[in-house]
């Protein structure tokens, strides 16, 4: 299995994500923008989903629908799955997650599964909150940390305490949000030129 | 730093009501009602007279959920000193050691008001609530259990066990929940479109028309509930495409799809006329539906 990276907009979206519901479990779909076949899974973009009832089947397959017939409209694809547990103390995948990373697997080899580590969510972490599977064997395993590249991850970091104390996360808008009003852009457009506002303009890919 | 009054230009009366609505209507906004509680309290605490108690109550408590334990400190001293020996003050303090992460402190203050007064429901809470947080959900399921055989009337408690049940996959008894809350809301879409939520999961044909039942149950009640719109096309197109329905059941599944279809493009091009933004969101429901059309014929 290859390396992963994952860019500063799919980072930054994932995080704001988990500190915009604290007290909820929440999760989302990795993207990538980069065609299939490469030796590195490029994580370019996320899309924040659910902060309810995580486990329940409707709106989890009407959203990765959705996702499905954007990703084909804009030439990504989905390479992986986050998911960030309610409880501090508890990062390990629940079986909604390996059943959604499955599914996801099926259809890209270089899947990822992702979980977020809320323990090492406080205010100057150092190193990045995330745990990384891949999956050997039809099981997911602990991916190699040395394996897992954050280009730019003191800036990177930066850009998303800014826009944490900057009150700017509770522009994100996940499924969830969009259903409870429609007008409301599950895409991010708004967040994401933000965010690539404040990421540097020498860094080329953010 | 600028203060609430001055940045959003209102009076000391209207944020004592703001306080009071999101009292009454149960928000958890807890950074915002530090902002506006902790500056009432700090500047206008003459004049809010009785007032005051329930502010530092609910002030308090917003504190805990923002880390803010000094607030939290300082609040709980001016109740315990006008209150002394409340139970309710109790519950304060027991909540102040549960955001310390001292459980086994908290739990024994329960233990001690519910040993004074063994129906105080709020301490039970607690104690429920610190298994949860502590990841003892099977615990916390027993003790809700127990909890409500004793206190059959409580909405909070069943939607709780129902939030667990569900966690847990144990959708069967998550479903009795929501079933003993729509019983006594018959009103309430959103316990329709849980339930319905919770069928659909639990799959199979029986489980997928009561799911589409419960859809369209949600809808008439309010008919602006997206979730109850999408879910009812899902159901009556997963139904009109298997194979084992009748000819009959087949046509007016169909029928329910294709409505459900229409409001949700509805829905999407008024959506979509103010911000260009949202373009993304309906073009992609335009595809979404069509291809299920497909699939259902």
């Amino acid at each position: 299995m290859g390396e992963v990276e994952l860019s500063c907009l799919a980072y930054v979206k994932m995080y704001l994500h988990a500190c915009l519901f604290p007290r909820c479990s929440v999760n989302g779909v990795l993207l990538s923008s980069t065609p299939a076949g490469g030796a590195v899974t490029d994580v370019t973009d996320c899309v924040p989903l659910l902060h309810s009832h995580l486990p329940l089947a409707p709106i989890t397959q009407l959203a990765l629908t959705q996702v499905d017939v954007w990703c084909a409209q804009t030439q990504q694809r989905i390479v992986g799955y986050y998911q960030a547990n309610a409880s501090v103390l508890d990062i390990s995948p629940t079986p909604c997650a390996l059943k959604i990373a499955d599914k996801i697997a099926e259809q890209c080899s270089n899947a990822v599964m992702l979980m977020i580590d809320g323990a090492k969510m406080t205010a100057g972490y150092r190193v990045p909150p995330i745990v990384m599977y891949e999956r050997k064997d039809s099981r997911w395993m602990l991916k190699d940390k040395h394996m897992i590249m954050l280009h730019q991850w003191e800036e990177t970091r930066a850009i998303a305490n800014q826009l944490l104390d900057s009150g700017d996360h509770t522009l994100l808008v996940d499924f969830d949000s969009h259903l409870d009003d429609i007008t409301k852009d599950w895409t991010n457009q708004k967040l994401n030129a933000k965010i690539a506002e404040l990421a540097s303009p020498a860094n080329g890919n953010v | 730093m600028a203060s609430v009054s001055e940045l959003y230009d209102v009076t000391w009366e209207e944020m004592r009501d703001k306080l009071r609505k999101w009292r009454e209507e149960n928000y958890r906004n807890s950074e915002q009602i530090v902002d506006v509680g902790e500056e009432l309290i700090n500047e206008h605490a003459s004049k809010l007279g009785d007032d005051i108690w329930i502010i530092y109550e609910q002030v308090m408590i917003a504190a805990l959920d923002c880390s803010r334990d000094d607030l939290a400190w300082s609040c709980l001293q001016e109740l315990k000193r006008q209150f002394p020996g409340s139970h309710r003050v109790k519950r304060l303090a027991g909540m102040r050691l549960e955001a310390l992460e001292r459980y086994e402190d908290a739990t024994k203050l329960y233990d001690s008001i519910l040993q004074d007064d063994p129906t105080n429901t709020a301490a039970r809470k607690r104690r429920i609530a610190i298994l949860k947080a502590q990841g003892k959900s099977a615990e916390a399921i027993r003790e809700l259990n127990e909890y409500l055989e004793q206190f059959v009337g409580d909405q909070e408690a069943w939607h709780e066990l129902s939030e667990l049940y569900i966690n847990e996959h144990d959708y069967g008894k998550a479903a009795f929940c929501l079933e003993e809350l729509m019983m006594t809301n018959p009103h309430n879409h959103l316990y329709c479109e849980q339930y319905a939520e919770v069928k659909y999961t639990q799959g199979g044909m029986e489980n997928l028309e009561l799911s589409r039942r419960y859809f369209a149950q949600a809808l008439k009640l309010n008919n602006r509930n997206m979730r109850a719109l999408f879910g009812l096309c899902m159901s009556a197109s997963h139904i009109a495409a298997s194979p084992k329905v009748s000819a009959k059941v087949k046509k007016d599944n169909m029928k329910y799809a294709a409505w459900a279809t229409a409001q949700i493009n509805r829905a999407y091009q008024l959506a979509g006329r103010g911000t260009k933004e949202s373009k993304c969101s309906v073009k992609a429901v335009e595809e979404m539906l069509e291809s299920m059309q497909i699939t259902m014929s």
